[in-house]
């Protein structure tokens, strides 16, 4: 290297150092707007470097169109460890630029479209990307992740459990291990779900993927009825990542179930504020029901509906969240309408169950039932499931099956839920006493 | 292995910054949040990929052979809570083929377990300083099980059980005297051979920014070494020849050829139960030659030649012609004007495919690494496949020449590969023909990086300790345990503010040396 060319990189280096220092300066001023920080997750090392190298390699060189794939595919995962959507655009931006580049047969790019069509929820999409990377990566693992998660989420069991197979036959490891669990657990097969996070945890290096098996196998157990196996996976996790928001509210949730509301209630207090997504205010909202706060609760319900118009505004829509949210308030027909929403488009067995409960909170009993029919069609030992079949049974005035399902809910998990396994215990005493 | 141009780490100071710019630059969310079911997708998995082989006539004791396989590219130094474990889920594999026929003939199979005494009440390495294996201070330790599986006789032996692994370097303040840590794990093999198993400094080394710059048309940028710094997880076996060459006899028949694999446990979803749920094994990573996805495999097939075993080579026309008809001569003619040698190029065949030999065509008139050459060698069963070939009778030599065979000097790679030989440089060399026609004088300077930023050392295993000091300083300093996430980890723009300042104080280091007039290799 000249000594000239030495010269002007030491300077470079220097004006980058300052550039740096500026931004790093109004980036720590308070921002303009009141939107809470929603980055999480402060150890994603593997993931930060494939992202800087990737953007090295584009400064150097910008016509390419692999790397520009890796650096989408890698915003997405960005997003999924933070929760953060703003990845998403930036995803799409690095995503679409690539396919801009190589039009034709570019499979990373596909891949990563997939994944970011998954993690929109358009699953038709991602299937439909997935299905054209496939043509060009046959032999790729990731493309087997994006079809295996777009089929399990379009209810399509058949063509997920084939993904997955391909995918664990091509790379057995944490990404394949994690997706055999849900596979799993989805089809009632506890143990072999645990057995296949164990075997992710033992795979998994980066500190992310490790508090997500973590996270896994907490839940694993919480929604086994293992409280204490829970509490002990969640705080391994924490071990590993001190602020990883699933994790604090696995620790929230055993706290609840072990009846400390209120360090319950401070846990999501603390996560609201962390992460305004649907699903913890959501929770939050109910535990404040519990404890008989019903004012607070009306404000993380407010909450939510802000996230949702900020979602609709940007064109996307979570109708399974949104009829869950509304059955939890009692709104029985916006509870329906959004099931019947989501139902149009997809139809697996969670969106049965959410279908059921909304006709059941209807007064439509017997159409109820066919979707709880539905929603255990692949065995899934979920207590939630369970109470929702029970509670239909009940009003259709079939006692004795009602008892066995709500008995069945209670025994899988005592703690589903702080208000309906109430509600469960309650509706059992009633029906035992009638009976 | 993940291809080395991927998986390269790019000069951290200038990737950083653009990072942190892009985070900065984040506006407020849109669309979905996602949900906590999403599983990783394209989640690394280092512990097991193959990054380099390397198979050499001992220099100390030239009777014997020794091989050396390394894994888990990019090893930060310091890297806590868990530093870097073999998997135990895992078989790590060398193979010998001696017969030619592309099928492993030996497999020495490092298979580890852990035992981790940490408990649920702390995610440290160790507890205070650890002065030997043993030490109860030490509460992560591997161990291994090293056998020979015989794949003619169908018969598995046992070399070593309970092979201690030397403990990834935590650092100078935890483990004072790592030599002492690291001799006490190099372990006797049966046979008059040994072994050892454990962290060493990376000791590839090459600018992996010209592969990036020849696909991209510019040969401005070199002279740096991509992976100085960083360390890998090594398996090195040395054995006597007779050992690994056919029928014994390494007289008759010199030729070995050799590649690393790994092979995991995978799990089935079809036919779901308890005691079903253990699915096949899995080739994950294949390693022979160097470069071998930067030069020879095309970018769609990467995860399926991983996959593939050394017999299934010819199968795959993609990959076959991407050997007779190489892309990277025809893309250095359209920038440099140097011509491209002539197709098909059976020089290249013999180099990657069959061995030097002048028993499979006139391409090189010389014969040196193919079983072909073995006098026990049927050439009826004969196979072409990807390997890394070594002829064992050649002496080692008192002046090794870093371009090997290309410079004259019959001891190094293509034949083998040493751990000094210059694999990039005789790579580039080689796809430009210079097995024929000689060093291609206006790429003679190749990628600028001749040697190891580290001296090997003289006796088995040859590597060097694991680098001791943070690649990227700017963000973990000093030497003791610094685990990820550990509480009060920074916030984004506290880390960009100290890498900020960091650069500044880097680029008035450079200027300064500079100034003074020190090369300053690793800007």
């Amino acid at each position: 290297m000249s000594a000239r060319s030495a010269r002007a990189r030491a300077l470079l280096v220097v004006g980058l150092g300052v550039g740096l220092l500026v931004l790093s300066v109004a980036a720590l001023l308070p921002p303009a707007t009141s939107t809470p920080a929603t980055v999480a997750g402060g150890s994603t090392s593997t993931l930060d470097r494939r992202i800087s190298a990737a953007q090295a390699r584009l400064a150097r060189q910008e016509q390419d169109p692999r790397t520009w794939a890796e650096l989408g595919a890698a915003y997405v995962e960005k997003a999924r460890i933070t929760a953060n959507p703003a990845y998403y655009p930036k995803a799409e931006g690095a995503l679409r630029k690539s396919l801009a580049q190589q039009p034709d047969g570019n499979g990373p790019a596909l891949t990563g479209m997939g994944a970011l069509a998954n993690a929109r929820h358009d699953f038709a999409a991602a299937r439909s990307f997935g299905e054209q990377a496939r043509e060009v990566l046959p032999d790729t693992a990731e493309v087997y992740g994006v079809l295996t998660d777009a089929y399990t989420q379009l209810g399509d069991t058949e063509a997920a459990t084939a993904a997955l197979q391909r995918m664990l036959e091509l790379k057995p490891g944490v990404s394949s291990f994690t997706r055999a669990a849900y596979e799993f657990e989805l089809h009632g097969n506890v143990d072999d779900a645990r057995h296949a996070l164990d075997r992710a945890l033992a795979d998994a290096i980066d500190p992310a993927d490790i508090a997500f098996c973590r996270y896994r196998l907490g839940e694993l157990a919480f929604d086994n009825g293992d409280i204490d196996a829970a509490g002990r996976h969640y705080e391994a996790g924490l071990l590993v990542v001190p602020e990883d928001p699933p994790l604090l509210q696995g620790r929230a949730k055993v706290a609840a179930a072990r009846g400390h509301t209120e360090e319950a209630l401070a846990g999501y207090r603390d996560l609201v504020s962390r992460l305004p997504n649907t699903q913890y205010p959501q929770e939050y909202a109910l535990l404040l029901t519990f404890a008989g706060e019903p004012e607070n609760a009306e404000r993380q319900y407010a909450l939510i509906e802000q996230q949702e118009q900020l979602q609709a505004a940007s064109g996307a829509t979570d109708d399974l969240a949104a009829s869950l949210v509304a059955a939890d308030r009692g709104d029985a027909g916006q509870a329906l309408e959004r099931a019947q929403a989501e139902w149009s488009r997809r139809q697996p067995v969670f969106v049965a169950d959410a279908l059921a409960w909304a006709l059941h909170l209807s007064g439509r009993d017997v159409e109820a039932l066919t979707y709880a029919d539905h929603a255990a069609g692949t065995g899934w030992r979920n207590a939630t499931f369970f109470y929702h079949r029970g509670m239909i049974l009940a009003g259709l005035g079939r006692d004795a099956e009602a008892v066995t399902a709500l008995t069945e809910a209670l025994r899988i998990n005592p703690h589903f839920s702080p208000v309906e396994a109430r509600t469960a215990r309650a509706t059992l005493a009633n029906l035992r006493g009638a009976g | 292995m993940l291809s080395r141009r991927r998986a390269a780490v790019a000069l951290v100071a200038v990737g950083s910054t653009v990072l942190a710019t892009a985070l900065v630059g984040l506006s407020s969310g849109s669309a979905v949040a996602s949900s906590h079911r999403e599983a990783p997708l394209i989640s690394s998995d280092p512990p097991v990929d193959n990054t380099d082989v390397y198979a050499f006539v001992s220099p100390d004791r030239p009777d014997t052979v020794t091989l050396i396989a390394n894994w888990f590219p990019f090893e930060e130094p310091n890297g806590g809570p868990t530093f870097y474990p073999w998997a135990t889920d895992a078989h790590y594999d060398i193979n010998i083929d001696n017969d030619g026929d592309a099928k492993a003939d030996l497999t020495y199979r490092w298979d580890f377990r852990t035992d981790d005494r940490r408990g649920n009440a702390t995610f440290l390495y160790n507890d205070g300083q650890v002065t030997s294996l043993d030490d109860p201070n030490l509460l992560f330790r591997q161990f291994y099980t090293l056998s020979l599986l015989n794949r003619d006789s169908g018969s598995t032996a046992t070399l070593v059980s309970n092979g201690k692994v030397v403990p990834s370097r935590v650092g100078n303040g935890s483990m004072p005297d790592y030599w002492q840590l690291r001799d006490q794990s190099i372990t006797a093999v049966p046979g008059g051979g040994q072994t050892f198993a454990g962290q060493s400094e990376d000791p590839f080394f090459l600018d992996l920014r010209v592969f990036d710059l020849l696909y991209g048309g510019n040969l401005s940028e070199v002279g740096q070494d991509t992976v100085a710094g960083y360390n890998v997880n090594t398996v090195a076996l040395q054995v006597p020849k007779s050992a690994l060459t056919l029928n014994g006899n390494a007289t008759r028949n010199p030729v070995v050829g050799v590649w690393s694999d790994t092979e995991r446990f995978s799990l089935t979803v079809r036919s779901p139960g308890s005691q079903q749920s253990s699915g096949a094994k899995v080739q994950v990573s294949r390693l022979g030659n160097p470069l071998v996805n930067e030069v020879v495999v095309p970018a769609g097939l990467k995860d399926r030649f991983n996959s593939m075993l050394p017999e299934q080579d010819g199968t795959v026309p993609a990959l076959v012609n991407r050997v007779t008809n190489p892309e990277l001569p025809v893309l250095i003619q359209r920038i440099y004007g140097i011509p491209a040698p002539p197709t098909p190029r059976n020089d290249l065949v013999e180099i990657f495919l069959t061995g030097i030999t002048t028993k499979s065509g006139p391409a090189i008139s010389l014969d040196l690494n193919s079983q072909l050459n073995n006098a026990d060698v049927d050439p009826a069963r004969f196979v072409p496949s990807e390997q890394l070939r070594l002829n064992t009778s050649i002496p080692p030599t008192a002046n090794p020449n870093r371009l090997g065979v290309l410079g004259g000097d019959l001891q190094g790679f293509p034949n083998g590969r040493r751990l000094a030989d210059d694999a990039l440089d005789i790579s580039l060399q080689a796809v430009e023909g210079a097995a024929v026609s000689g060093i291609v004088a206006p790429l003679a300077a190749g990628d600028q990086v001749d040697r190891n930023n580290v001296p090997f050392g003289s006796v088995f295993p040859y590597i060097t300790l694991p680098n001791n000091t943070a690649v990227n300083r700017t963000l973990f300093d000093g030497d003791t345990v610094a685990p990820f996430g550990w509480p009060n980890f920074p916030t984004m723009p506290t880390l960009t503010g100290l890498l900020a300042v960091a650069l500044i104080g880097s680029g008035v280091v450079l200027f300064r040396r500079q100034s003074r007039g020190i090369a300053w290799q690793t800007a």
